[in-house]
């Protein structure tokens, strides 16, 4: 009887406690090493349908799989063991903040000077690092840094600040594009007049408001996911009938766009096709200049309107916000943006098809943001840029097939690990904290991605 | 600055005249499915006085307010505002924005703050709405949006001067105490400048020396500012001692009005709260402990099927709690 008894407590209390395997800690070893097998899997040796077993046989007694797992193991162990020595050093270095460190942070914080100094010296380097650069580099820098970096700057305004999933983002910078290409009398349609690029850029703008706020106005009231699946149909629609429409388009094949030019009669200039350099320029102008605007937004009434109504959208509303309207505006605002860029592209590759705004380069976009820190402007910047740049630089390394299989395995490590990004903004990863302390409601782009870091 | 500073003599107590309306509903129906949540409540506020609102869980008294700030869409009943500077203003079916810019403040039983932004910002964010600065201004630095920016901080301290949070402009919404977290929200409310401010619990899970607080708070911005109050509370000792008048529901009717203590003596009032004899502990706490048991807890003959009734109830509130969730606010729940 009591022998029973005590057998049942103890199953009790066996089926009450946790597994060790089902410690959060264990389970990203797991997590870790699962992803190590398949990128093994993914990056060796290919399969054939004579042998249908060869790629695994291959894989898995070859020594990547070894490499992989010491790989995933050593980030997991790092990650696990080492962080909380680190973050304790680091608080306990509390008094090394308040001294030589402490006394950095206030001489940025107190001096102008200082903080222009340190934008001028960035701002230079910006300009004269590039110009040591091969050619190759220049134009992978131009063609697709800059754009991108464009493009993930006004998705941040969308899904950083306004919290909204925009999973087709892309399609924005394809209005953009075809604006250039129709403008400058490039599309198989005729434009009333043509024009110069330049000038097509701000109808290029206007063009993506009205088609941001023509997507945002019967779909803001979805939330979340539902408005992520709403705004990837419209990628479709978009690039479909970019493809479908050849008569109009060019479809896959294509059309082929002016470059930019300026001839304002006693001077004038024409970007080359050879060198990339004035592009970058402009580019970078271009990019300044956003940024320059987008971080008034953000410290001003409309990026605080958009973090009450991605915080708390019932609240927002009842404190007079009207959210329809903000929404509506970071919808359009982001879209603008992206229609820049899509000029700048049109102009700088000088030619376009449909196959240019592929639904891979709206998911793309997404994981610059989320990567690099959604919300924060410096985050986002050095997201796009590393993970456009990454590709490229293991072109040379590895089977270029295999890049983005490199690129998924360093997000799926991101989320585990750094889910608020590499810089993330403060706001976001406060949000990030109590939503998951369990203190308020995450949204759809807060929400932890799983299990707590111990 | 804009603090509408009205200290009548005598206060606005004994100016509440029975004839000047502020808020005026009548027959608000509003139904989840086949759960009526509120059943042709009428609610008369006079300009300048507090009112509370009392009953038992899952009376509707949320849903009162819900419906009165547009967060639900009554199917039925009128709800007319009347501003101090004239005209009337119909607020059922009004987006919950357009309500609040009307001069109806509110805050929340489950306190909605945006925690990850600091007091203050949470306080700018409410004075901002009032304020026309455009993005374009803001993104170019124009004059206006400065002056703008500035003017909605001077409100901002202002406010929270006026609730007493002064020191703690720089925390987190998130971190603050609970009691701060209430008052806080009183200030984001009170920022857009309300004529009525509809009070949604906000003693609960205060400690007794913040409800001394809260009280007086209540009665500054009562007396100070001249706004009217609506007042959804359950601790009966804050009620009887802040409200001029109070107003009874229960299953979303209307079953008493008038002063706190006539409203205590009410039969209906003391069996909605006890119940019938067989009256549970389940009805709530805090009522029954000032005066009304003595003659209360026998009054009434066990004719009512409570226990039947009061589920239904319930699941009339959670389904409201549950719309207010998925829907976008001013959506119908039709």
């Amino acid at each position: 009887m009591s022998a029973t008894t005590s057998v049942n407590v103890r199953t009790a209390r066996r089926l009450r406690a946790e597994r060790w395997y089902q410690r959060p800690r264990w389970r990203r070893l797991a997590a870790m090493v699962a992803l190590a097998v398949t990128m093994t899997l993914v990056t060796g040796a290919q399969g054939s349908h004579q042998d249908l077993f060869f790629a695994l046989e291959e894989n898995l007694t070859g020594v990547a799989l070894w490499v992989w797992l010491a790989l995933a193991v050593a980030v997991w162990a790092g990650r696990e063991f080492l962080t909380p020595q680190v973050a304790s050093a680091v608080s306990g270095s509390r008094a090394l903040a308040s001294g030589p460190l402490g006394r950095v942070r206030e001489v940025w914080r107190a001096d102008r000077r200082v903080r222009f100094g340190v934008l001028a010296v960035a701002a230079a380097l910006a300009v004269l690092v590039p110009s040591g650069l091969d050619r190759y580099w220049q134009t992978v820098l131009v063609d697709q840094i800059a754009i991108f970096v464009l493009v993930a700057v006004g998705l941040n305004v969308v899904i950083g600040w306004a919290g909204m999933l925009d999973l087709g983002f892309i399609a924005f910078f394809a209005i953009g594009a075809y604006s250039a290409a129709y403008w400058t009398g490039a599309l198989p349609v005729q434009p009333p007049m043509v024009l110069n690029n330049f000038a097509v850029i701000p109808i290029a703008v206007v063009t993506c408001l009205v088609a941001g706020v023509l997507l945002g106005a019967p779909t803001l009231r979805l939330r979340g996911d539902y408005l992520a699946i709403v705004t990837l149909g419209f990628h479709e629609i978009v690039y479909l009938s970019a493809k479908n429409l050849a008569d109009y388009t060019g479809g896959t094949r294509g059309v082929k766009v002016d470059r930019f030019a300026v001839d304002l009669g006693f001077w004038s200039y024409e970007w080359g096709v050879v060198d990339a350099m004035p592009y970058y320029y402009l580019l970078l102008a271009f990019v300044a200049v956003v940024v320059f605007l987008f971080w008034r937004l953000e410290h001003s009434k409309v990026g605080r309107a958009w973090t009450a109504i991605r915080e708390d959208e019932v609240a927002a509303a009842s404190t007079g916000v009207d959210t329809v309207r903000y929404k509506l505006m970071a919808f359009a605002i982001g879209a603008s943006t992206s229609g820049v860029a899509g000029v700048a592209y049109a102009s700088k590759v000088g030619y376009i098809n449909s196959e240019n705004f592929v639904i891979l380069l709206s998911v793309l976009v997404l994981a610059y943001v989320i990567f690099g820190g959604m919300g924060s402007i410096p985050g986002v910047l050095f997201g796009a840029a590393f993970l456009v740049w990454l590709p490229e630089a293991l072109r040379s390394l590895v089977d270029p097939k295999d890049r983005y299989m490199y690129l998924g395995g360093l997000l799926v490590v991101m989320m585990i690990y750094r889910p608020q990004g590499v810089i993330p903004s403060r706001r976001r990863s406060r949000e990030l904290k109590l939503a998951r302390s369990g203190e308020v409601e995450g949204d759809g782009t807060t929400e932890p991605a799983g299990g707590r870091l111990s | 600055m804009t603090v509408d500073v009205r200290k009548e003599e005598g206060g606005p107590r004994a100016a509440a005249d029975p004839g000047d309306l502020v808020l005026d509903a009548s027959g608000i129906t509003l139904r989840f499915g086949g759960v009526t949540s509120l059943d042709g409540v009428e609610l008369g506020m006079r300009r300048g006085e507090i009112l509370a609102v009392i009953g038992p869980n899952g009376a509707g008294k949320t849903s009162l307010f819900n419906s009165l700030t547009g967060a639900y869409v009554p199917q039925e009943g009128r709800i007319t505002y009347r501003p101090r500077a004239g005209g009337e203003h119909e607020l059922r079916g009004r987006k919950p924005y357009r309500v609040n810019r009307l001069g109806v403040a509110r805050t929340f039983q489950n306190i909605r703050l945006f925690s990850a932004l600091t007091a203050l910002e949470n306080v700018k964010i409410a004075a901002e709405t009032r304020l026309k600065a455009g993005p374009v201004s803001v993104m170019l630095g124009l004059p206006s949006a400065r002056r703008a920016e500035r003017r909605s901080d001077e409100r901002a301290h202002e406010v929270l001067d006026f609730v007493g949070l002064a020191g703690k402009l720089n925390e987190l919404a998130g971190s603050l105490s609970y009691g701060d977290q209430r008052r806080l929200e009183i200030a984001r409310a009170l920022a857009t400048d309300p004529q009525v401010l509809l009070l949604d619990e906000p003693a609960a899970g205060t400690n007794p020396t913040e409800k001394l607080e809260l009280e007086e708070l209540i009665r500054r911005i009562n007396r100070e500012l001249g706004v009217s109050v609506l007042l959804i509370e359950h601790d009966m000792r804050l009620v009887m001692s802040v409200a001029d008048r109070v107003m009874v529901l229960n299953f979303g009717r209307r079953i008493a009005e008038g002063t706190p203590s006539a409203v205590q003596q009410d039969p209906a009032v003391v069996q909605a709260y006890l119940g019938a004899p067989a009256a549970d502990a389940a009805s709530d706490d805090a009522a029954p402990d000032e005066g009304t048991a003595p003659d209360g807890t026998t009054a009434r003959g066990g004719t009512e099927p409570t226990d039947a009734r009061v589920p239904s109830a319930r699941e009339g509130e959670d389904a409201g709690t549950r719309a207010a969730r998925n829907e976008q606010p001013g959506e119908e729940p039709k």
